[in-house]
């Protein structure tokens, strides 16, 4: 038993990896347009299809799909930053029923072009298995959580060190004060969903590689990656990591002790519950209210 | 009527309000004054309901009332005007009217309205969309009506004159010392014009970094050198 | 609405209809369920006009409402009327646990909801010894029959729809233009002025929380006892969520009509134009009808629509309204 809830702790681990990336997207967005993306998860998606191509179409190894995913996962997110940009009154509501449509233009869009089965890698080679003590899992997981450690290490260099990193910072935190200080908020926000769209892509092949794939998949993503940016607080990137680690967690954890068909309740309870007992998110610093 | 024991307000570090104690009854014209900061919008917030005060008591007709939500006390009879007028969108200024007496009074009663509008020189654009049709002047008397519909006892004036030129801020004024006269309410009232002031209110309190430092006549308290210092700068 | 106006259309729903398209069973059939979507579209409008709150989980309150009016039925042998009356009542005790979403700001509340529509349908399909589990529900009680005419079928289900449909449009019409309307539309720009005149501005979004879970709840007990069958994935899917938004946007959700006439409109044209041209992912074109008119005219077609016919249709009352009830 003891094994099996080691096993469960590392596996919740691993899969925490793409959700922080998937989650980091998204908090970015917010964080300098003020704005939730609720077709993010469907631009995760597209990237994950697009390493289905590659191995279905072109008989290569899905890694090799990076370049298709990361443009791909690009132009989505450019697209949305355009038309979210055209929007006149009310943003923050028409921002969520915009991107809403959006997400569902691209669900059906995938649905059309590549129906609705599921679909996983076959590469044997990824879905080697890797043991060292209790621990087990698929080589592609290991691989995979790996990449995103180190993606998420270099978006902390970027936000911290580079010119366009701290920009996006700054006006996250006070878009005014940035302005006044040459920033150029706009070119800002583009920047902030090109990176999310390339965290996204690396995201996207991660699951393609990992798990299953199927058009419905990205509305869960997005609600996922939400609640990970609220359980986390708004403004914390280690915030979202430990929240990703915790949702990754909670969830094999349930899977392995109760249901598997309740692994996407973890969330949503974990959500609830951080909305109504700790509204700042474990590590957030900001007020969220109305 | 209004009782404030020891009031104190803080914010994360910040203290608002340090052990202010004031106590104002009915029909008294009370001046509220003190440099920018001072905490005089942060007292209307505690006496109003908006803010929850940290410590201390405020009793409003001998009722403990720290515990009621802002439209209960509305209810009770505390009215208020915010500093940045704040008119119900969508809605006629008569229409703005009408919500507030209906809800701060439980009835409505049509002659009452005409007559707040006509006191206030509104009645020409009772029937105007109050968010887009009124003049900066116009917006302030409509706060001050919106107050009087839900029939106070006490109202909270907080800064009605500031940014009215002076034919408006005359005008304003006239219209205050008539309001205390006709509907025999009282007013306690920021402002940081000194002469506004003295002219209005028979009493004045001074506030500075969030004490009380003086309590009385205008004369009494503009000519106590530790409220001068405090406008010419010299600290609490 | 013009008393002259409003007969014409009872008139047009009452007897035109049914005549004309009595025989059809396959265009009433999706008239019954694109006035569905309208009864849900026109309580996600009040949640958004009145309560100020967007909301992305109203498949929450249908699921609810649906499955208590069938189970009291099925279990507790309750006749079909009340049992979709307590359907409703249940659908809003539901909304309680939403309650404290209310202090939370726009996007936050709408996506609360949603979470709470995902709960909603695992815990339907977990209960299984309850709610049939995934494998659903059968021979849920049809509607009942009513002076000797037989409510169970095509016509009659339309009957009772458009009856609770119209029923809605007069409570939110009502409530629209009383003193709780002005106030409630008031607290959008700014909760504090309404508060501060002694607007109970918590209760007042609460209440409207309340009523439109309730309205969507009836919504759904109407749907289960009409198709005679439900289960977790059917019943809480995210199309009850869906529909009636871009129905509401595209029909204008700031107006009483909006959302009923975008409905039909959007419903009828998705079921028998778009899925036979797209048969697999029709709905990409309701996702870019929602972009599109979000982007170009976010008050919605009819409101457009009235501007370019010439006549002004007074959205926000201007008029005075002094002898208002309430």
């Amino acid at each position: 038993m003891f094994d099996l809830i080691l096993q469960s702790l590392y596996s919740g681990l691993l899969s925490g990896g793409s959700y922080a990336l998937i989650a980091l997207g998204l908090a970015l967005v917010f964080g300098t347009m003020k704005v939730i993306n609720l077709a993010h998860g469907e631009m995760v998606l597209l990237a994950a299809y697009m390493a289905y191509v590659m191995e279905s179409r072109f008989a290569v190894s899905p890694l090799l799909a990076m370049p298709l995913a990361l443009v791909a996962a690009c132009l989505v997110a450019v697209a949305v930053y355009f038309l979210v940009s055209r929007i006149g009154k009310n943003r923050e509501l028409n921002s969520l029923i915009l991107t809403f449509g959006i997400g569902i233009i691209l669900t059906n869009a995938i649905l059309i072009t590549w129906s609705a089965d599921i679909h996983s890698t076959s590469s044997t080679g990824l879905q080697e298995p890797v043991t060292f003590g209790p621990f087990s899992s698929m080589l592609s997981e290991l691989t995979f959580f790996g990449v995103s450690m180190v993606v998420v290490a270099a978006l902390w260099w970027w936000l911290s060190r580079s010119w366009y990193g701290r920009a996006v910072r700054a006006v996250s935190s006070n878009r005014d004060a940035a302005k006044l200080m040459g920033i150029n908020p706009h070119r800002t926000e583009v920047v902030s969903f090109i990176v999310a769209g390339i965290l996204a892509s690396v995201a996207g092949v991660a699951l393609y590689c990992t798990g299953v794939i199927q058009p419905a998949l990205g509305s869960s993503l997005t609600t996922k990656a939400f609640i990970i940016t609220v359980l986390a607080g708004i403004g914390s990137v280690p915030g979202v990591l430990v929240g990703s680690v915790l949702i990754g967690i909670a969830e094999s954890l349930t899977v392995t002790l109760f249901s598997s068909a309740l692994q996407e309740l973890t969330g949503m309870v974990l959500f609830l519950l951080v909305l109504f007992v700790l509204p700042n998110g474990l590590f957030g610093s900001t007020r969220r209210r109305g | 009527m209004l009782k404030l024991d020891a009031i104190t307000v803080q914010f994360g570090g910040l203290t608002a309000l340090k052990g202010v104690s004031l106590a104002i009854g009915a029909e008294e014209v009370v001046g509220l004054v003190g440099p920018n900061g001072a905490g005089k919008t942060t007292l209307f917030n505690v006496i109003s309901g908006l803010a929850r005060p940290s410590g201390g008591e405020v009793f409003f007709n001998r009722d403990n009332v720290l515990k009621a939500p802002m439209y209960k006390r509305a209810r009770m009879g505390i009215g208020r005007t915010f500093q940045i007028p704040q008119p119900m969108h969508e809605l006629t200024v008569r229409q703005n009217l009408l919500v507030a007496q209906r809800f701060g009074t439980g009835k409505v009663n049509l002659e009452k309205i005409e007559e707040i509008l006509t006191f206030l020189h509104l009645e020409g654009k009772a029937d105007r969309d109050a968010a887009q049709d009124l003049s900066l002047s116009e917006l302030k008397a409509l706060e001050v009506g919106k107050a009087l519909a839900t029939d106070p006892q006490l109202l909270l004036l907080d800064e009605v004159l500031a940014g009215l030129e002076t034919a408006s801020k005359r005008a304003f004024m006239k219209t205050l010392t008539e309001l205390h006269q006709k509907y025999r309410i009282s007013i306690l009232i920021i402002e940081h014009d000194i002469e506004t002031i003295s002219s209005l209110c028979r009493r004045v309190c001074v506030l500075n970094y969030g004490q009380l430092i003086a309590d009385g006549t205008p004369q009494e308290v503009f000519s106590n050198p530790e409220v001068i210092k405090s406008y010419t700068g010299g600290g609490a | 609405m013009k008393l002259q106006r409003l007969i014409m259309v009872l008139i047009l729903l009452y007897g035109v209809v049914p005549f004309v398209l009595n025989g059809n069973n396959y265009v009433m059939s999706i008239l019954v369920a694109s006035l569905t979507i309208a009864g849900i579209a026109l309580a996600w409008a009040l949640l958004g006009n009145l309560g100020g709150m967007v909301s992305f989980g109203h498949a929450a309150f249908f699921g609810v409402g649906s499955y208590i009016s069938a189970l009291m039925t099925m279990k507790l042998g309750v006749p079909v009327p009340l049992a979709m009356l307590l359907g409703g009542i249940g659908a809003a005790v539901a909304s309680i646990a939403v309650l404290p979403a209310l202090r939370l700001s726009g996007p936050y509340f709408a996506l609360a909801i949603l979470a709470y529509a995902h709960i909603f349908k695992i815990l339907a399909t977990e209960f299984a010894s309850i709610t049939g589990g995934s494998g659903g529900l059968l021979g849920i009680p049809a509607l009942p029959t009513l002076f000797g005419y037989n409510l169970g079928s095509k016509l009659g289900a339309y009957l009772i729809i458009t009856t609770i449909v119209l029923v809605f449009a007069f409570i939110y019409s009502r409530i629209r233009n009383s003193y709780y309307g002005f106030a409630l539309r008031a607290m959008h720009d700014s909760e504090d002025a309404t508060r501060v005149v002694g607007v109970h501005s918590t209760l007042l979004k609460a209440l409207m929380l309340f009523l439109s879970a309730f309205m969507t709840g009836i919504i759904g007990a109407f749907n289960a006892h009409y198709i005679n069958f439900l289960e977790p994935d059917y019943a809480f899917q995210s199309g009850w969520t869906m529909l009636p938004v871009v129905a509401a946007i595209f029909g204008g959700y700031r107006t009483l009509t909006g959302p009923l006439v975008g409905a039909v409109v959007v419903y009828s044209v998705d079921q028998l134009i778009l899925k036979s041209i797209i048969p697999s992912g029709h709905q990409i074109v309701l996702g870019a009808l929602l972009g599109v008119m979000i982007l170009f005219s976010p008050d919605g077609l009819m409101p457009l629509l009235g501007k370019k016919l010439g006549r002004r249709r007074a959205e926000t009352v201007r008029t005075p309204q002094t002898e208002t009830i309430c």
